[in-house]
């Protein structure tokens, strides 16, 4: 069947002579790239139909077909577990979760049970499943939604399987999934099935699946309404992850100039390998550190061979949530020592815990209403100075090399920063007590991702010795969207002109205060983002490794001058299609 | 057999990841394990029969063991639920 897809894919020539109507969608464009091939559309799951019976012969062979099903699907969870890294972590303890739940005889028993009385294995799992979710209603707690929700996705992971038997991943190979939404495990069963690149109708640019397409350089558009009713299967298409244009059945003349800009596309990757060793400034001699935000000491040193200038974010909390709890100070300092030497001499910026809201608590749901809005962060730090002081020894400790800077997140408040600095001032002198060498000039900052802590950026420069904006959290307090939820996504834009303009309160806070600021969000790796950001004056951009050199050649090729007339009209704006539309007149020159 | 009294002490309650990790725990052990609630009984060993009890903060659970190796078994679990399965 895979092969007779293949068959389907129209040549140029063959294209060029075809009637049907091109068509041109507009989205949001989440990952870079062009890509140019034939559509998959994925259609939502198929409806079971439970009454369906089995004749006493086909019992066993159906039982066989069950087990069959959930040795692959549970395959397929480890897969996933195994690749799951980095931001993304916290997804494999939920994965692990429901590998357990498909080796519980408490699931199992009753499915298999449900055969044996001649039920197809479709109906008996969705029967099994559904009485154990009965079972959930009854009990009165706050948790429930979690667990139903979890049993949801094993139903439909165990019906897809049965019904694609792996095959539903591979129809993906050489060709662009058009899909409602995706997940990370659909993400990257396409990536390893060789998919081109991705179509969705929902999403939005910070989710989890969005930041996996890009770590694996697959083009995506986003955002585009009706695409999986719009485009059929078979369709060609054109992705383009610069501009957000879907392109469907092109005419011949389109088809050859993306052709070109694809190629193009590729000799840029060549020559991009040839400014790893070189300045990240702008034609005119304006200099910017070009950082990485990085999780593990393997992507710290991945992130230095394309040239990272330090490690901009360092994110503790991966910390947690790879091990699961919260490591000890032993633990601790032999993470930090082990990252620091690698960054050596260059700069490592170790964020202080940060957990809560979409991080910790994703699929963890806590007893709170609003993760986002809640006990996370300093909050969560100054709460439990315990565990707060036990990670400000480990890094202080790790702080010989004179290489770390310590990163507090979510501060609101000057207080915050006031209380900040004396836990680190008692820590420093039960190590002098202890005669244990630190540096004792580490740098201590902040994220800059409340809109509090702008207004008060002033004030807080005083107590601060760099500033880093956060975009993705500061976009969500500005607008007051939750950018997990996917019915504001359309709220949550961090191209609002009060973000920009809220950067650059926060810039010229800390210009006026002699520190330096930088930007880790997914902002500052945006295509459209990067001259705004350097016009504004940013002093650091840290981004994701794989896209370190393609955001040094942008700066390299940009004139601060014009950056700073392009970030004044910016600021002159007041609806974000304004400044989009300044933004695609950057993006095609 | 054994039996000791265990309170719920992590915020977030017995919820998935903690779930996952008591289950995990539980099956290292050759004895019997039950968490009993307000007088339901579950097997600690199935992550289905622990995400029934829905225990919440707070919460008092009688743990149950019964084998060889029950004394073991109960202290490592008592253990986990005070360390609060990490996220106090």
């Amino acid at each position: 069947m895979v092969e007779d897809f293949n068959l389907k894919v129209p040549s140029v020539q063959r294209y060029s002579i075809k009637t049907s109507e091109q068509k041109i969608y507009k989205g949001i464009p989440s990952s870079s790239g062009i890509m140019i091939g034939r559509a998959v559309v994925i259609q939502p799951e198929s409806i079971i139909i439970p009454e369906h019976t089995l004749q006493a012969e086909q019992i066993d062979d159906e039982i066989k077909r069950f087990n069959s099903a959930l040795d692959a699907y549970k395959n397929d969870l480890n897969r996933v577990i195994a690749n799951v890294k980095n931001d993304e972590a916290n997804l494999s303890a939920i994965i692990e979760s429901n590998v357990l739940m498909l080796e519980d005889p408490s699931l199992t028993m009753p499915i298999e049970n449900n055969i044996k009385s001649g039920y197809t294995a479709e109906s008996s799992i969705v029967s099994a499943i559904d009485k154990l979710k009965s079972f959930f209603k009854t009990t009165k707690d706050a948790i429930l939604q979690e667990r139903i929700f979890e049993l949801d996705n094993i139903k439909k992971g165990l019906l897809a399987t049965l019904r694609n038997q792996c095959f539903y991943y591979a129809v993906a190979k050489d060709a662009i999934v058009i899909a409602k939404s995706l997940t990370p495990t659909d993400v990257i069963n396409f990536r390893d099935a060789g998919v081109k690149a991705f179509v969705t109708e929902i999403g939005g640019i910070a989710s989890h699946s969005s930041i996996l397409a890009r770590s694996f350089e697959l083009p995506e558009v986003i955002g585009v309404l009706n695409s999986t009713d719009n485009i059929k299967d078979g369709d060609y298409v054109i992705v383009d992850g610069y501009t957000g244009q879907v392109i469907v059945n092109p005419t011949s003349r389109i088809l050859e100039s993306f052709q070109r800009k694809k190629s193009a596309e590729e000799e840029h990757k060549r020559e991009l390998g040839e400014i790893i060793n070189l300045n990240t400034e702008t034609l005119d001699g304006k200099r910017c550190h070009l950082y990485a935000n990085v999780d593990l000491p393997e992507e710290a040193r991945a992130a230095f061979l394309w040239g990272a200038e330090g490690i901009g974010l360092f994110r503790s909390e991966s910390l947690i949530v790879s091990l699961g709890y919260f490591p000890s100070e032993r633990e601790q300092f032999d993470f930090y020592k082990q990252l620091s030497d690698t960054a050596y001499p260059k700069e490592l910026t170790i964020r202080a815990f940060d957990v809560g809201s979409d991080k910790w608590a994703e699929g963890l749901p806590t007893r709170e209403d609003n993760p986002a809005l809640g006990f996370r962060g300093i909050r969560f730090l100054l709460t439990r100075k315990d565990l707060f002081k036990i990670q400000i020894r480990a890094i202080l400790r790790a702080s010989i090399n004179k290489n770390i800077r310590f990163m507090l997140p979510m501060i609101s408040s000057v207080q915050e920063l006031q209380t900040a600095h004396s836990i680190i001032a008692d820590v420093k002198n039960e190590l002098d007590l202890a005669d244990i060498a630190y540096d004792t000039q580490m740098p201590i900052g902040i994220m800059i991702e409340t809109p509090a802590a702008v207004l008060l950026a002033e004030d807080l420069a005083k107590y601060a010795d760099f500033f880093s904006i956060g975009t993705n959290d500061l976009t969500q307090y500005t607008v007051a969207a939750d950018r997990t939820n996917d019915l504001v996504s359309n709220v949550f834009d961090t191209f609002n002109p009060a973000v920009i303009r809220l950067i650059k309160m926060a810039i010229d806070a800390a210009k006026a205060n002699n520190i330096p600021i930088g930007i880790c969000g997914e902002f500052a790796g945006h295509a459209a983002s990067t001259a705004i950001l350097i016009g504004l004056g940013i002093d650091e951009l840290s981004v994701a490794p794989p896209i370190l050199l393609e955001t040094k050649n942008r700066i390299r090729s940009l004139n601060y001058a014009e950056a700073n007339e392009i970030a004044n009209q910016t600021l002159a704006c007041s609806t974000s299609s304004e400044i989009s539309n300044i933004l695609d007149k950057i993006i095609t020159e | 057999m054994k039996e000791v009294e265990i309170t719920v002490l992590n915020r977030a309650g017995l919820h998935t990841r903690p779930a996952a990790t008591l289950v995990k725990l539980s099956a290292k052990f050759k004895c019997d394990l039950q968490l009993i609630r307000d007088g339901f009984p579950i097997n600690a060993k199935s992550i289905i029969g622990v995400m029934t009890l829905a225990a919440e903060q707070g919460c008092k659970l009688m743990l149950r063991a019964d084998g060889s190796d029950e004394e073991d078994a109960v202290a490592e679990i008592s253990k986990l639920f005070e360390s609060g399965f990490g996220e106090i």
